[in-house]
């Protein structure tokens, strides 16, 4: 009968209303976004919102940055003042941005197939709208969604989500209320291969409980995966639909609903 | 400002269409026409006020800018500073203009927030409901936006999402602690005493002797800002010798020599005021030629401002009403 808000509660129920390995609900927008991105996609994990933007491969801005046997992947995130219920304005030297980019950064390097673009760089550029938890894996769903949004050639999608062990019982997707209260690990799987690319822990975690934790998210990054194959596959069929329709005489009301 | 770089022939295509008799436009509006507008407020939940707004949309995307209010409670220390402080800051995101450096990016930032700022924390458009305890704490109101995109007339996007925004923001309602020495009783003495009187953290007739504040249990989240028609909105003429044009795309801001932004702010719709003005590039500009100028942009921004007082109502209508009738006659 407290009147605390508990994380999880006799009757199984999380503070949101969600059972124990509910996700949050996942919304992907893959159409275009920003000044001439080549490929953009914006997710929302329940509140939790990111919009990215793909530009390349392009030419470098900068010589010096550019390798001659691969593509460099420079990764930018800014977090907009307004999206915690604190403000704070976080600038680009901010040391929990550079960590952010830094760590997508070592997530995607393997997974983006960067040897068949030589001397060129590709920009991907993260805007973070809205915090309510697990922005890390927010950041890695959308970025694998606006890569595959722009045509650069993957090895895998990465399929990223966050657990956390309350007392014995396991929590998948949580939430800024329960990200601050337990302990929780990001886990970013390659469903296609079953490898891992990131595993990320910033609290304590007893051994055993890791070991369940980490084989859960990976299932739940399965899950996570469908959704994302589902949301390309929908976008590239209304696309050929759309170019299909092209120079056909109007067939009644099914003309597609066409950005183009 | 974005420096996109045209080449000459298709600098004087672009001018050679708009001299033109009719003018000719890239994407077939006439000189005076605006692209389509799409504005919704109440995009960021944790925000007191918050808009998004998007000029044209085509597969170049249009210009996309989003804008939100925080209040935050500050101590005063000045004792003769008026109540509450307006700051206004913009920032860019890199994928609006991924042609720029990060330091060309900086700096356009900066220009942006000046503009902004100097024209929205001016003290005659300052809302008079921003104080909590007259010389002590008042409400320091943070106007953050953020381009998303950029597709031309930066400017013209960034005063209406702000107006937008602080049209949305609602201040929440606050009821000032003081402590009253007992007179007649000498038992509790330093008793803490609540005002009945909701409004009287903002009555500053009488010289209160509060020293903190409650926010109360309120149904809704506060009242609007005060003197929310006064919001300006500007007006970004674009100069070709001879004509002007409103509402240019990213190609026809590099070709046209000069700019000229008006900010007006209409209190009432027969007075407008102008709030700030500035030549934007290198043209330069005959005096009577700008006094006719000045007449034109006010004869724009006051349908500009009809239109938008407007829509505004309409989403606070959406926002309000017409979620409880729907929450109402939900099945």
């Amino acid at each position: 009968m407290s009147s605390r808000i508990e994380i999880l509660n006799d009757g199984g129920y999380r503070s949101d209303g969600r059972r124990q390995y509910e996700l949050r609900t996942l919304t992907i927008d893959l159409s275009p976004q920003g000044s001439g991105a080549d490929g953009s996609a914006s997710l929302t994990h329940g509140l939790t919102q990111v919009s990215v933007c793909v530009f390349g491969p392009r030419e470098a801005k900068m010589r010096s940055q550019t390798f001659h046997d691969r593509a460099n992947v420079n990764i930018e995130v800014s977090i907009a003042a307004f999206s915690a219920s604190e403000r704070r304005r976080r600038g680009k030297g901010d040391k929990r941005i550079l960590e952010l980019s830094h760590t997508l950064k070592s997530t995607f390097e393997p997974v983006i197939q960067t040897s068949l673009y030589p001397r060129s760089q590709i920009d991907i550029y993260i805007q973070v709208l809205q915090q309510d938890g697990g922005l890390l894996q927010a950041c890695i769903n959308a970025t694998t969604l606006a890569l595959a949004n722009a045509g650069i050639p993957l090895y895998d999608f990465v399929c990223a989500v966050t657990g956390g062990v309350h007392s014995t019982s396991l929590l998948l997707d949580l939430t800024l209320l329960e990200e601050n209260d337990l302990p929780n690990v990001t886990v970013a799987v390659m469903p296609r291969s079953g490898k891992v690319t990131l595993v990320n822990m910033e609290t304590r975690l007893h051994v055993d409980r890791f070991e369940e934790i980490f084989r859960l998210a990976g299932e739940a990054g399965k899950v996570i995966h469908g959704e994302m194959k589902k949301a390309v596959r929908d976008r590239t069929e209304q696309l050929v639909g759309a170019m299909q329709s092209i120079g056909r005489p109007l067939a009644g009301a099914d003309a597609v609903d066409n950005e183009y | 400002m974005a420096s996109t770089f045209i080449s000459k022939a298709e600098k004087s295509y672009i001018q050679a269409g708009l001299l033109a008799n009719p003018p000719r436009r890239a994407d077939g509006r006439s000189l005076h026409d605006f692209r389509t507008i799409s504005l919704e407020t109440g995009v960021a939940p944790l925000s007191n006020g918050s808009a998004r707004l998007s000029l044209g949309q085509n597969a170049n995307g249009g210009t996309e800018v989003m804008a939100a209010v925080k209040l935050e409670v500050e101590n005063v220390d000045n004792e003769n500073a008026v109540d509450g402080r307006i700051a206004c800051s913009v920032s860019c995101s890199p994928s609006a203009y991924s042609h720029l450096s990060s330091g060309a990016l900086d700096d356009l930032q900066h220009d942006l927030t000046a503009v902004l700022h100097q024209t929205l924390s001016h003290p005659s458009l300052h809302p008079k409901n921003l104080g909590i305890i007259p010389r002590k704490k008042a409400w320091l109101l943070n106007l953050d936006l953020l381009v998303l995109a950029d597709a031309g007339n930066i400017y013209d996007a960034l005063f209406m999402a702000a107006k937008a925004a602080l049209w949305d923001t609602k201040v929440p309602r606050t009821r000032s602690v003081e402590y009253k020495s007992p007179k007649t009783f000498s038992s509790a003495s330093g008793d803490m005493d609540v005002d009945q009187d909701t409004t009287s953290g903002f009555d500053t007739r009488k010289v209160s002797n509060a020293v903190d504040f409650e926010l109360p249990d309120y149904w809704d989240e506060g009242e609007v800002l005060d003197g929310r028609e006064r919001w300006p909105v500007a007006i970004t003429l674009n100069l070709v010798p001879t004509i002007h044009f409103l509402d240019a795309t990213i190609q026809e801001e590099a070709s046209c020599s000069s700019r000229l932004l008006f900010v007006y702010s209409y209190e009432s719709t027969s007075s407008p005021t102008i709030q700030s003005m500035r030549t934007l590039g290198s043209g330069e500009l005959t005096m009577p030629h700008l006094k006719d100028l000045v007449k034109e942009a006010e004869k724009y921004t006051k349908d500009m401002v009809a239109s938008l007082t407007g829509k505004l109502v309409d989403e606070d209508l959406r926002r309000n009403q017409k979620a409880r009738d729907r929450f109402l006659s939900r099945k």
